[in-house]
C-alpha cells in the first residue's frame, strides 16, 4: 500500500511517501518560506527522485487539524486536489495524534503542544501500551492510547491535567519553546523535551498512522472534508459574545412562571414541570431560581434546592434558538454563586446520557461524572448520568 | 437592454451556501469538441465565491459553477476573510467536479488549469491556488496564473464573440476601480485608478449608513430607482485636470455629513433620494472619465467589467454616452460581472496562448498589480 502524506499545519512543511513497511521518501523544511511555495515543489522533487507514477498511489493522507488556519487549508486543498485528479481516497489524521506518533514505543506520557496564541495550546495526551498477540510470542506491538483527545486549552489547564496524571511526560511541538518557562513553573511532574528528530510534525509518522486508518477503512470524504480548526473565527467568536451580552441573568419572579413553564414544556417534553410546580418551587426559602431574559422574554431558566448542604440542580433549559451561545454557562454560574448564599456547599444533578451539549456544559463548570442510573429516562429510553461538583473535602 | 438570457440552476445547501450552475443559450447549442480545441479548467476563490468553470477556446463556456457564500457574510456586514476561506476549502472539490461533469468532460480532456492568484484575500486565494497546483501536478497539465481583474475584463470576450482589442474598459467592483486600456490580448495599461475607496466599497459604506444593509451595490441600485437623482447635490471629485484617477472617499464623507446634519436638525431623510443622488454622483464621474479616456485613446469600443458593472444606472448612462459618440458599448451579463471562474478561463486561455506558465511555487499575491509580468510568478505573500 503506497501513501503520499503531507502536513502543513505548523512551522514545518513535510511530505512523505510510504509503501507498506518502507519509507520511500521524507522531505521536511522548517524555514521562513511559506508552505504554499514549498509544498508542491517538494512533491515534484520526490516524484522525480522516486520516478513515482502517481497512479500507483493508494491514498493521500493529510494532517486534519488543528494548526495554523491558513497552513491547514494549504495542506487540505492540495490533498483534496490530488484525490480528485487521481481518483484516490483521502485519509485525514488528527494533527496531534500524528505528532504524538513521532514517539512510537515511548511508555511515558506523551504531550504534544502547538502554539494556539492567546496563551493557549492545541494539545492532547497520549501513551504507548505494549501488546502481544499471544502469551507465548516474544514480539511486542505498541498501541497508541489516547488519554485526552486533541483540544484547545490554556497552558495552565494542560499542565494541571499532566500533574493530575502524575507521571513523567515527554513534551513536543512548536508550543514548547513558546511556553517553556511557564510550563516549567506549572508542572509538578518530571518532563522530557523531545529531541529535534521528533519534536515537530513529520509526514512519515502521519503516513504510518494513515496506513492504519486505511486498513480500518477510516476514510474522509474527498469532497466535503474540511479541517478541524478547534476554534471559531474571530468574527464568529465576537458575534457570539455580543449575542450573549444582550442577555440579562436575574432571579425568577412570579411574573416569569407562565413563560418559564412554556419553555420547559418545549425543551423537556413530558419531564417538564407545570406552572403550579414551578411557582411552588421558586417561592420556597431553600431554593434559588434563575432566568435568562432576552428581548423581554424568558430564554432560559435553572434552579437549585438546598437539601442539607447539597444543592440539587433542576429545571435547566434554554430556548432552542439560543443554545450554544453561552447562556447556559452564564445562568448556571450565577445559580451556583447564589446557591452558596443559602448554604449549598456541594452540587449534584442528573442528565440524559445522550445529551452531549448539556454534559459538556456541566463538565466545563467543574461537575464530575460519578455514576449512571440505568434506564432512568424513557421516551426515548436513556440512562441518567449523575454529576457532582464537590467543594467540601471528605 | 440587458442580456439576461442565462438559465441558472440554483440550490441552497444546509450551511446557507448557494450553489449555482449557469448555462446560457450558447452553452446549450454547443458544437462537438474538435482536436484543436483548447479546453481550460478555471478556478476562482479570491473573495467570497468559490467558482470553477470549463471554457473552450477562451470564449465558449462549457460550464460555469459558482458557490456563493453571501448569506453567511451578510450578518457581519461584509466579507469575513476567515469564514470565506473556510468555506472555500469545503466547497472547492464540489465546484471543480460539477464544472467537469456539466461540461461533459474529464480531466483528460483539459488542456490547462487556470487559477486566480491575485489580487484578493490571501487566505481565500490560497485555497484555489493550492487546489489548482495539485490538479496540475497530478495530471501533468500546465498551470496558468490569472489576474482577477484581467479575468473581469475578459468576461467581455465571453459575452461578445466578435470583440477584439484594443478597447477601453472600466473595471469597477467592491475592491477595484480601474480605467484600463486593453492594447492587445493580455496587455493592459492602467490609465486611471481609485486613490482611495473602490466604487463598490463606497456603495457598501453608503448603503450601511442609510440602513440598506449588505451587499450595498444592488440595494442602492434598487432604492435609487424610487428616488430623485437631483434631490441632493453631492460633489463630483476631480483628482486633477489631466488625471483619469478616481476618488470616492470625499463623496462618501459628503453623504455621511449630509446624514449627520439631517439628524441634528431632526429632519427626516429620504433614503431613496440619498441613494439616487449618491449613485448619480458615482455614475457621473465613472462615465465622464471613461468617455474622456476613450476619446483620447481614439477607441471606438468601450467595455465595462466587475461587480459594479451590473449597476443599471451606470449601464444605461454609458450606453447612451457611447451612442452619442458613435462608439460600441460592451457590457457582460450581470452573472458574468460578479466573481466567476468562466472569466478566469477566458483570461487564462490568452495567457496560455502566449506561453505563460506558472510553476509549482505559484503563490497567492493579495495585492498583485495589473499587467505586471515580472512579479507574476514570483510573488511572495505571507501565510
Amino acid at each position: 500500500m503506497k501513501i503520499i502524506s503531507l502536513d502543513t499545519s505548523g512551522l514545518v512543511c513535510t511530505v512523505a511517501v510510504t509503501e507498506d513497511d518502507r519509507l520511500l521518501s521524507e522531505f521536511s523544511i522548517q524555514h521562513k518560506i511559506t508552505h504554499s511555495e514549498l509544498l508542491l515543489p517538494m512533491m515534484e522533487q520526490i516524484k522525480e527522485r522516486l520516478s513515482l507514477d502517481l497512479n500507483t498511489v493508494d491514498a493521500i493522507a493529510v494532517s486534519a487539524g488543528p494548526g495554523s488556519f491558513t497552513g491547514l487549508r494549504i495542506g487540505v486543498a492540495t490533498a483534496k486536489g490530488l484525490c480528485l485528479a487521481l481518483n484516490k481516497p483521502l485519509i485525514a489524521v488528527p494533527t496531534l495524534d500524528a505528532l504524538a506518533y513521532n514517539l512510537y514505543g515511548n511508555e511515558n506520557i506523551i504531550c504534544p503542544m502547538m502554539d494556539a496564541r492567546r496563551s493557549q495550546v492545541y494539545t492532547g495526551i497520549y501513551t504507548f501500551v505494549p501488546e502481544k498477540e499471544s502469551e507465548d510470542q516474544h514480539e511486542v506491538f505498541y498501541k497508541m492510547k489516547t488519554l485526552m483527545p486533541q483540544a484547545a486549552m490554556s497552558v495552565a489547564e494542560i499542565a494541571d491535567r499532566l500533574n493530575k496524571i502524575g507521571k513523567r511526560a515527554v513534551l513536543l511541538g512548536d508550543g514548547i519553546p513558546v511556553y517553556r518557562d511557564k510550563l516549567d513553573d506549572l508542572l509538578k511532574v518530571d518532563y522530557i523535551l523531545a529531541p529535534p528528530l521528533a519534536n515537530r510534525q513529520r509526514a512519515a509518522a502521519l503516513s504510518v498512522l494513515a496506513a492504519e486508518y486505511f486498513r480500518k477503512g477510516k476514510l474522509a470524504d474527498t469532497d466535503s472534508f474540511a479541517p478541524e480548526y478547534l476554534r471559531a473565527s474571530q468574527a464568529e467568536r465576537e458575534a457570539k459574545e455580543k449575542k450573549a451580552r444582550t442577555v440579562k441573568i436575574r432571579e425568577m419572579s412570579a411574573e416569569d412562571i407562565t413563560e418559564s413553564a412554556a419553555l420547559e414544556a418545549a425543551s423537556l417534553g413530558k419531564e417538564a414541570w407545570t406552572e403550579k410546580q414551578l411557582l411552588e418551587a421558586c417561592t420556597r426559602d431553600d431554593t434559588v431560581y434563575i432566568v435568562a431574559e432576552k428581548a423581554g422574554r424568558v430564554a432560559g431558566l435553572c434552579g437549585v434546592r438546598n437539601i442539607s448542604g447539597e444543592g440539587d440542580v433542576t429545571n435547566v433549559s434554554v430556548s432552542a434558538e439560543l443554545r450554544n451561545t453561552g447562556i447556559g454557562y452564564m445562568m448556571l454560574t450565577e445559580l451556583l454563586k447564589k446557591a452558596e448564599g443559602i448554604g449549598c456547599r456541594d452540587f449534584t444533578l442528573e442528565v440524559r446520557e445522550q445529551n452531549q451539549p448539556a454534559r459538556k456544559l456541566y463538565e466545563k463548570l467543574g461537575f464530575v461524572n460519578e455514576g449512571i442510573r440505568p434506564n432512568f429516562y424513557d421516551d426515548p429510553d436513556d440512562n441518567a448520568v449523575i454529576y457532582w461538583k464537590r467543594n467540601t473535602n471528605d | 437592454m440587458d442580456n439576461n438570457h442565462e438559465n441558472i440552476k440554483r440550490r441552497t445547501d444546509e450551511d446557507g451556501v448557494i450553489f449555482m450552475s449557469i448555462k446560457n443559450e450558447q452553452t446549450e447549442a454547443l458544437q462537438e469538441s474538435k482536436d484543436e480545441d483548447i479546453n481550460i479548467l478555471a478556478i476562482e476563490s479570491s473573495c467570497d465565491e468559490t467558482a470553477a468553470a470549463v471554457v473552450r477556446n477562451g470564449r465558449e463556456v462549457l460550464s460555469n459553477i459558482i458557490s456563493s457564500q453571501i448569506a453567511l457574510h451578510t450578518v457581519y456586514g461584509g466579507v469575513v476573510p476567515e469564514i470565506a476561506s473556510r468555506k472555500h476549502v469545503e466547497k472547492i472539490n464540489v465546484c471543480v467536479r460539477a464544472a467537469l461533469s456539466e461540461a461533459g468532460l474529464s480531466l483528460d480532456d483539459i488542456d490547462a488549469i487556470a487559477v486566480t492568484y491575485g489580487p484578493g484575500l490571501v487566505g481565500a486565494l490560497l485555497v484555489g491556488v493550492s487546489e489548482a497546483k495539485a490538479l496540475s501536478f497530478a495530471t501533468g497539465k500546465p498551470l496558468v496564473g490569472v489576474h482577477h481583474i484581467e479575468g473581469h475584463i475578459c468576461a467581455n470576450y465571453i459575452e461578445y464573440k466578435e470583440l477584439e482589442p484594443p478597447f477601453m474598459c472600466l473595471v469597477a467592483s467592491g475592491g477595484h476601480s480601474h480605467l484600463v486600456y486593453v492594447k492587445d490580448y493580455g496587455e493592459y495599461d492602467i490609465i486611471g485608478q481609485t486613490r482611495d475607496d473602490a466604487a463598490g466599497e463606497a456603495f457598501d459604506k453608503v448603503a450601511r449608513a442609510i440602513g440598506l444593509g449588505y451587499p450595498g451595490g444592488p440595494k442602492v441600485d434598487k432604492a435609487a430607482r424610487e428616488g430623485n437623482p437631483d434631490a441632493i447635490a453631492f460633489p463630483r471629485a476631480k483628482t486633477s485636470e489631466k488625471s483619469y484617477d478616481f476618488s470616492f472617499s470625499g463623496l462618501k464623507s459628503a453623504v455621511l455629513n449630509y446624514l449627520n446634519q439631517a439628524e441634528m436638525k431632526g429632519e427626516e431623510i429620504n433614503k431613496n433620494d440619498v441613494a439616487a443622488s449618491f449613485q448619480k454622483a458615482v455614475v457621473d464621474v465613472l462615465t465622464e472619465h471613461t468617455m474622456e479616456a476613450a476619446e483620447e485613446y481614439n477607441c471606438k469600443k468601450v467595455a465595462i467589467a466587475g461587480g459594479v458593472a451590473s449597476n443599471t444606472a451606470l449601464r444605461e448612462r454609458l450606453e447612451a454616452e457611447c451612442e452619442k459618440r458613435g462608439m460600441t458599448f460592451y457590457r457582460p451579463a450581470p452573472v458574468l460581472c460578479t466573481d466567476n471562474a468562466a472569466m478566469i478561463g477566458a483570461a487564462g486561455y490568452y495567457e496560455y496562448l502566449k506561453g505563460n506558465r506558472a510553476g509549482m511555487d505559484l503563490n497567492a499575491v493579495p495585492n498583485l498589480p495589473l499587467g505586471d509580468r515580472e512579479r507574476r510568478y514570483h510573488g511572495r505573500s505571507s501565510n
